[in-house]
């Protein structure tokens, strides 16, 4: 489904993406798993093409997208959410889906129709903020929610385009562990169809979600696996030292 | 989207009750100066658009809306076009022009695409001011009016003629707000808001971008079509930068991104033009100084003063209610 073959990129000298391939099958959960500045949103950043890549193709579906700018791979069905919040500051929850809706439905050239009398969109609205358990404060200024709920509007928007792939960078980060416990249970409940890599750091999350694990290191991939491989890994335990384990054991 | 909704209604409701009393009461002069106010107001409302809500600050606006002045000017009196189609054809070619400068400058941001809009401006100054087919800098005259005779409005008489501007300039307001509220209109906010996330959604910068300045440019193309109707003579300056940039004042003054703040901001900015100019001829100066205490008094426009001020007076009317509440 997405295929990244021989991914390379340097920030001068600093090889932050170093021949990195991957390839995921339709449906599959991948956790992209990695200390501090391995590189794992640089690694997402070439595959969405928010930036250029040295060398290496990234294909979606069978065909290759590398030439094509973020909307366009968008288009092709690739989603994305951030790691730091990336909001529409200023306007509510409902607003904020509605964009995603419109412009996934490509229904944003359409200028003689306020798309809140649009079913397709309030229904897409509607299942997406229920997906998100935000359907409570659709009128609340995105400014004014807690920074839980900003976090589940951040997935949100990109679910609310209905991608065939969707990465999710960091969706936990920095939240309570009963959010993430939220989260985890809103991402179980994604329906199979949906392709999913995502960058974690908590392990609970990774082994209660991922199909697949790959560790970022340095730029490289230095291993893949299932969850409980990983776990039993050696050289990623080395990597890990004293972030997991114990308690598991 | 759209704050203050019926403020915003209420406002424009009562600016074209005034404007019509004004249009019927008021002595030549006044007439004329109405007239000016709309013109601008058109003109305002279509870089508010543009600016406002689609974040394009352009410094280059008077030149699509002297180009509409121009190529109507042209049909009518070199091809001997009849005023709707001159007015068609020059609307359309000046939302094609705005199309290309959008599309061109669209991944251009900040002081840079200030730069290249008044580029493009000057470029067309440049051409209407050195070609004599064009009249040069001597213009052009003998532009008719719309002929309305058919419906008994002779638009030569200028109560008529204002009475005929606050109609468009109306038009304009009902079709910006309407288009507004489109998916077209709340992902351009949205684009303006996070370029970055609509991106990473699937919308084409270039594309949007493009369409709002070839909707923009339209309008300021229907502005300039009016205005030669107006002073049935077109000269370069229509094109001048200088002209590019008060009617930005008057957006900023007005109130950017609020559609109906620029209509008011070309009233107040005409209106003390004229008056001040009765005294000095440096009346820019005194528009200019007028500006800049306006943005150190922290005001984001006219408009953002109304609207607290109408929350001010809504907080008293509501306290004492709370009061019995309790
Ligand atoms: N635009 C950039 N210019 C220069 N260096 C960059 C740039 N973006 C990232 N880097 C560097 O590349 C390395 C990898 O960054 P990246 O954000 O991909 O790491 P990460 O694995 O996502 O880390 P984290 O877990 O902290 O989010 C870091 O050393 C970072 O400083
Ligand atoms: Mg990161």
């Amino acid at each position: 489904m997405l295929e990244a073959q021989n991914l390379m990129k340097s920030f001068g000298a600093l090889h932050v993406t170093n021949n990195v391939s991957v390839s995921i099958k339709q449906g599959e959960r991948r956790a992209i798993i990695g200390p501090n500045g391995a590189g794992k949103t640089t690694f997402f950043n070439l595959l969405t093409g928010e930036l250029p890549l040295d060398e290496g193709r990234v294909l979606l579906g069978g065909q290759d997208i590398t030439k094509l700018k973020p909307d366009g791979r968008a288009r092709r069905g690739l989603g994305r959410s951030f790691q730091k919040n990336n909001l529409f500051d200023g306007l509510t929850v409902q607003e904020s889906l509605t964009l995603a809706a419109v412009t996934a439905l490509g229904k944003s050239g359409i200028f003689w129709r306020d798309p809140a009398n649009d079913d397709e969109v309030v229904q897409r609205v509607k299942t997406t903020a229920q997906q998100i358990k935000l359907e409570q404060v659709l009128n609340t200024v995105t400014d004014n929610l807690s920074y839980g709920q900003r976090r589940q509007l951040e997935v949100g928007i990109a679910l609310a385009s209905r991608p065939k792939v969707l990465l999710l960078d960091e969706p936990t980060s920095g939240m309570s562990p009963e959010d993430t416990g939220g989260m985890l249970e809103l991402l179980k409940n994604l329906t199979g169809e949906v392709t999913m890599l995502i960058i974690e750091h908590d392990m609970d999350l990774v082994y209660n979600l991922a199909d697949q694990v790959s560790v970022l290191n340095y730029g490289q991939i230095i291993f893949e696996g299932t969850p409980e491989e990983t776990r039993a890994s050696e050289e990623v335990r080395r990597i890990y030292i004293g972030e997991w384990g114990e308690d598991d054991a | 989207m759209i704050k203050q909704e019926t403020l915003r209604t209420f406002l424009a409701v009562l600016l074209v009750i005034i404007a019509v009393i004004y249009a019927v009461n008021a002595g030549y002069f006044g007439k004329e100066i109405l007239a000016e106010i709309l013109l601008f107001a058109i003109l305002a409302m279509s870089l508010d658009f543009l600016a406002g809500f689609g974040g394009m600050v352009s410094l280059g606006h008077a030149a699509l809306y002297g180009t509409g002045a121009y190529f109507y000017a042209v049909l009518t009196v070199n091809y001997g076009w009849n005023a709707p189609s001159a007015m068609a054809a020059a609307i359309f070619f000046c939302g094609i022009a705005g199309w290309i400068v959008g599309a061109a400058t669209a991944r251009v941001r900040g002081i840079f695409f200030i730069m290249a809009t008044l580029a493009f401006g000057q470029m067309a100054y440049v051409y209407v001011f050195e070609n004599r087919a064009l009249g040069g800098d001597d213009g052009m005259s003998g532009i008719p009016r719309l002929d309305l005779s058919l419906v008994g409005i002779d638009l030569v008489d200028p109560t008529n003629f204002d009475i005929f501007l606050i109609v468009v300039a109306a038009f304009v307001f009902i079709f910006l707000m309407w288009l507004l509220k489109s998916g077209f209109g709340r992902t351009l906010v949205g684009l303006h808001r996070n370029e970055m996330r609509m991106r990473a959604l699937g919308l084409s910068l270039l594309l949007h971008k493009a369409a709002a300045f070839a909707i923009a440019g339209g309008i300021a193309g229907l502005a300039g079509t009016l205005a030669a109707q107006h002073a049935m003579f077109v000269s370069p300056d229509y094109l001048d930068w200088k002209l590019s940039g008060l009617v930005l004042i008057i957006v900023i003054l007005g109130g950017l991104g609020s559609l109906i703040g620029p209509v008011l901001g070309a009233a107040v900015v005409i209106i003390l033009k004229h008056q001040i100019s009765a005294y000095t001829e440096h009346w820019a100066f005194f528009i200019g100084v007028f500006l800049i205490i306006a943005v150190l008094a922290g005001g984001h426009g006219l408009y953002d003063l109304l609207v607290k001020l109408n929350k001010r007076a809504r907080r008293k009317a509501t306290k004492p209610e709370e009061v019995v509440d309790a």
